[in-house]
């Protein structure tokens, strides 16, 4: 397996002078494709933050992110947006799907930004049965259960059929057998579309159901990466 | 619930500032076009006072005047009052009263002396300068004058009447003039001015009823006290009663009444404006209140009540109402009066007393302003809470969209779904989607009626110069005589016309005649019925409209004969027909003035050009009075069929020593060319003479060179109106200024709510963007996005405004101008270029006002919006 995301002394701090405070220190991590992650802390932790860092939805105060060998940091804003609309998907706690678009829609709509994409629309549908919101493709998000709406929008990270997932909290808000089932789809299309996936929950039961479990406490990671054991490849 | 609104209020502050932004935007509206307004009116009252006096009501009496002098009552109160005694009088060859004044008297009348001093002796005299030009006399003070087989000394001159638009001469006399006239040979008069902020017929009929006095001695001053409920009004239940009850009655009917009762345009744009800021501010808590729907459920699930929910949107309304409504007052009324200032600064339009332009602030309309929207926040609590009910708990916690569900999926139809979205977001419910397009298309709207309104206004009161006024040239010679036969020997004319610094000379003949129509084509007989009832007409003309034995009806008419220069000018009041001279010289062609209906509508007994009508005239111009009553024998009159050439809505003189009579100042006229006149009639001389000059600086010498060509002729008199149509004129640009100007204000005023209304509806999903930027959208096609959307709007603001303007309140206006205000003219449209420019404007605007927050959604953090 290739190395997909590799994480160099990463630190991020909000505020300044005497409100700073450090959200994540010296962070390093790699991560191999097709690797199902899960990360793991208490709350203000900083899973989330990392999260985002990966993501590129927010900068580090330091370090540097690289993702299939580019550093999200040396990237212009434009390049970004489209390195991340092209390689990493996001399914938040909160589902964040467009409340004026049907599943079908909500589903299609991350590959229309790309005007040169071509819409694929039997990938659409085979996500859709895959996730099992077909015969919901027309429905609003309003009209969906908790556990329809998370599926909603796994299948809208997964459209572009990104390198990387990456999921906050994903079953944060829903039941432990809808959970559960969500798990299955998430590790399912991860096996299925060799995509490697970046999970932050704080329930380590789920967590167990992944490859590997990366703690998060005060900013910091506890544990070492397994596979760096595994590998030998010690150094950022 | 205080406390919660409050919290509301600082937590959504964005929600706040923009409800906030509106109340104070449209309060700046709402107050600055009252006062506007308001000051219009003001100013109006203001000048017409200069012109014809401060005083409401004159009153025949013999009563001490000492008792009532600031005698304030309950019903009535006498602010100031003078007196004039007529105590001597002259009759040939002109009409001259000898008149004893005070000082308030002259205030009130403006009539103060401009020159010298009032006379004091009994050999003193002061006179106006029409009097003293027409007499003969010099403008010297301490001249010697005979006069009257005596002597006088000038000791001063008045102030003239407003366009020396008199019958009488008037010679000011001192106490000690003919002072052994006994009180009984003298007519006194009192000119009373009551309190103006009570309706004057109350005070008036509490003042008559208190000293027992008859209305038939009172003399009202129309023109002021027009504008402070001079008389009695119809009471607002007879007005509907009648016109949808009476067969005379109408819509019309209405609107002019309540207009000329209760200045219904007045308090119709005050309601329009009350309801607009309503609206508006309705329509942005609205969208504010949508987007916090999830915490009123869960407010509800907590025990809260509707009523409870209701209270909080009133006192949150309420307390930014507060601190919005002075703020907007300030705003609206504060530029208004910047502007005033700077144009009184720069003297811009001040000539002499009329003209200048006060600010007024309308407060009672400011306190009304505030009691209407401070009552009718309940309203929109109580529609918030309705639209809220229609939700489930539920649905209101998962915070629902009301969104109407169609099932069609657009990524299988286009290929950019971002624009979907971005449509559905401002598009999506249909009732807000008007509700806007209104908001920001009223404006503008007020700003087409306002240039559409001014623009007309404009064309109508240069007409109205020309023709009702008679302010058309710089002088007009008259006759003031009831013989036709008085008259401007042609001679004269030419002489005069040879005068090279003038630049119009247009000499008109004259001669009254009599048409016979038949009875199904009288109109308004009861109008004609009302006019014979006056003893003027009866004693002179044995009635206007008189019923003939053989069915037909005579109606006398006043002939003008007009030459070449005036047949041309009148093309700007044609109604129907042509106007081309050479066919007018040729044959029995005649021009009708169409009689004019209190709705303005405009009819020729339903004749048209090409009809015939039967005019009748007296054979010899120096005929006996009772001829002019056509009721003797045939042989005293020559009778001719005359053919409609064209029929116009006025005519451009008037001569005032026969039909034209106060109140009715709209004499039925026909008019012919002067050539025609002569051969038709034998006509040579002329009745009246205008005049113009090019060189204004030698007015003086025109004047002097002109009262001294018709010094001879009798009766005749000079009047000059070029101070007159100065004032006119500036009076004109003024109001024409201040239209475009305050148009120019409310669109500004406008323009700003229109930025606030779209950034707040862009801001109002502001996560949804933060999810689409997630999600991959770029910068620029985020901007491109909202562009797109602000295009749109703008292009369906601009759509929404043409509409609007042209299908319904052009056509209003057109109503309004036509029926109730009456302006002779309604063809001007607004320049196509202001109307394409203010189209671009609102395209800029819109894109604008969603550039900006667009700016403010990309430089903001993704991940706490989305988590907001």
């Amino acid at each position: 397996m290739s190395e997909i995301l590799k994480l160099c002394h990463i630190e991020k701090i909000y505020g300044e002078k005497e409100s700073k405070v450090f959200a994540l220190h010296d962070v390093n991590m790699q991560v191999k494709e097709g690797e199902f992650i899960a990360i793991v802390g208490t709350s203000g932790s900083g899973k989330s933050t990392l999260l985002n860092l990966i993501g590129g939805l927010d900068t580090p105060t330091k370090g540097k992110i690289l993702i299939k060998g580019r550093e999200l940091n040396l990237l212009k804003r434009k390049e970004l947006t489209i390195f991340r609309r092209r390689n990493i998907g996001f399914v938040f706690q909160n589902y964040s799907l467009m409340p004026v678009l049907n599943v079908y829609d909500n589903v299609a709509l991350p590959i229309t930004f790309d005007r040169g994409n071509h819409k694929n629309h039997d990938y659409i549908e085979e996500l859709l049965k895959e996730l099992g919101i077909w015969d919901k493709r027309k429905k609003y998000p309003s009209e969906l259960s908790g556990g329809q709406q998370q599926r909603t929008a796994i299948a809208r990270a997964m459209i572009n059929k990104p390198a990387i997932l990456l999921a906050d909290e994903p079953t944060g808000n829903l039941d432990t057998s809808t959970a559960l089932e969500v798990m299955g789809l998430l590790k399912t299309s991860c096996q299925k579309y060799n995509q490697t996936i970046l999970m932050v929950t704080h329930n380590e039961a789920i967590a167990q159901t992944c490859d590997r479990i990366i703690h998060i406490e005060d900013g910091k990671i506890l544990q070492k990466p397994l596979f760096l054991e595994k590998d030998g490849d010690k150094k950022c | 619930m205080l406390k919660l609104a409050y919290q509301y209020i600082l937590y959504y502050k964005s929600q706040a500032f923009a409800i906030l932004a509106s109340i104070i935007l449209t309060t700046a509206l709402l107050s600055g076009m009252s006062s506007f307004m308001y000051s219009n009116t003001c100013n109006d009252l203001e000048n017409k006072k200069t012109m014809y006096g401060s005083w409401h009501y004159s009153i025949l009496m013999d009563k001490d005047i000492s008792k009532f002098y600031n005698k304030k009552e309950k019903e009535f109160s006498v602010v100031q009052y003078g007196k004039m005694e007529i105590v001597d009088k002259i009759e040939e060859q002109y009409l001259i009263y000898f008149l004893k004044t005070d000082n308030v008297y002259r205030k009130l009348t403006h009539r103060e002396i401009v020159k010298g001093n009032y006379p004091k002796k009994s050999n003193e005299i002061a006179m106006d300068r029409y009097t003293l030009g027409n007499l003969g006399f010099s403008e010297q003070i301490g001249d010697s004058i005979d006069f009257n087989g005596k002597e006088y000394i000038l000791s001063g001159i008045i102030e003239s009447i407003w366009a020396e638009d008199t019958d009488v001469m008037e010679i000011f006399v001192g106490d000690d003039f003919n002072k052994n006239i006994g009180e009984k040979e003298k007519l006194s008069f009192f000119y009373l001015q009551f309190d103006e902020k009570k309706p004057l017929y109350k005070q008036l009929d509490a003042f008559l009823k208190k000293y027992h006095l008859s209305s038939d001695c009172v003399k009202e001053n129309q023109e002021v006290t027009a504008y402070l409920s001079g008389e009695k009004p119809d009471s607002i239940y007879d007005i509907i009663k009648f016109g949808l009850t009476n067969k005379d009655g109408n819509f019309t009917y209405i609107i002019l009444k309540l207009q000329q009762e209760y200045q219904l345009s007045f308090y119709g744009m005050i309601f329009f404006l009350c309801f607009l800021s309503l609206f508006v501010i309705y329509s942005v808590f609205n969208i504010s209140v949508s987007k916090r729907i999830s915490e009123y459920g869960i407010m509800q699930t907590l025990g809260i009540s509707e009523t409870q929910i209701g209270i909080t949107f009133v006192l949150e309304l309420w307390l930014l109402f507060l601190i919005g409504y002075p703020l907007g007052c300030f705003l609206g009324n504060g530029i208004l009066n910047l502007f005033y200032q700077k144009l009184q600064h720069n003297q811009v339009f001040i000539q002499e007393e009329i003209g200048t332009a006060k600010f007024y602030i309308a407060c009672p309309v400011i306190f009304f302003g505030f009691i209407f929207l401070l009552l009718s926040f309940l309203l929109i609590a109580f529609l918030v809470v309705h639209i809220l009910r229609k939700q489930s708990i539920y649905q209101a916690i998962k915070g629902d969209y009301f969104l109407k569900k169609g099932r069609k999926i657009y990524s299988k139809h286009y290929f950019y779904l971002a624009d979907i979205v971005t449509r559905k977001f401002l598009f999506s419910n249909k009732k807000k989607v008007i509700g806007i397009l209104l908001s920001l298309s009223i404006g503008s709207c007020i700003f087409l009626c306002t240039i559409y309104m001014a623009e007309n206004l404009k064309v109508h009161a240069e007409m109205s110069m020309k023709a009702d006024d008679g302010l058309n040239s710089d002088y007009k010679i008259s006759i003031k005589s009831k013989k036709m036969s008085d008259t401007i020997p042609a001679d004269i004319v030419d002489t005069i016309k040879e005068i090279k610094e003038l630049s119009e000379a247009y000499a008109v003949k004259y001669i009254l005649g009599e048409i016979t129509i038949q009875k199904e084509e009288l109109e308004w007989e009861e109008y004609f019925d009302e006019q014979n009832k006056d003893p003027y007409y009866q004693q002179n003309f044995g009635g206007i409209c008189v019923k003939k034995k053989d069915g037909t009806y005579g109606i006398k008419y006043d002939i003008y004969g007009y030459d070449d220069g005036m047949i041309e000018k009148l093309s700007e009041f044609l109604l129907e027909g042509k106007l081309k001279k050479e066919e007018l010289k040729q044959g029995n062609k005649i021009i009708a003035v169409a009689n004019m209906d209190a709705q303005g509508n405009y009819n020729f007994y339903g004749k048209h050009p090409g009809d015939k009508i039967t005019l009748k005239v007296p054979k010899d111009l120096n005929c006996d009075k009772e001829i002019l009553k056509f009721q003797s024998k045939e042989t005293n009159y020559v009778e001719k069929e005359f053919e409609i050439a064209a029929i116009l809505s006025r005519s451009l003189t008037k001569e005032d020593n026969f039909l034209v009579v106060p109140p009715w100042n709209d004499a039925p006229s026909l008019i012919m060319t002067n050539q025609e006149m002569e051969k038709q009639y034998g006509i040579k001389n002329y009745r009246l003479f205008h005049i113009s000059t090019s060189k204004k600086e030698m007015i003086d010498n025109i004047r002097n060179r002109l009262l001294n060509e018709i010094h001879d002729i009798p009766k005749a008199v000079l009047q000059g109106y070029t101070t007159e149509m100065e004032i006119k004129k500036n009076q004109l640009l003024q109001q024409e200024l201040f239209f475009f100007a305050i148009a120019g204000i409310l669109l500004v005023i406008s323009l700003f709510h229109i930025i606030n209304s779209m950034t707040y509806s862009i801001f109002s999903h502001k996560r949804e963007y933060s999810i689409m930027r997630a999600m991959g959208i770029t910068d620029i096609g985020f901007y491109k996005m909202i562009i797109k959307a602000g295009i749109l709007y703008g292009l369906l603001t601009d759509i929404f405004i043409f509409l609007l303007y042209h299908m319904i309140l052009r056509q209003g206006m057109n109503y309004y101008m036509v029926h109730i205000v009456q302006f002779l003219h309604i063809k001007t449209e607004v320049p196509s270029l202001i109307m394409i420019m203010l189209m671009i404007l609102n395209l800029l605007i819109t894109v604008i006002s969603v550039v900006i927050p667009a700016r403010q959604v990309v430089k903001s953090n993704i991940i706490s919006e989305i988590s907001a």
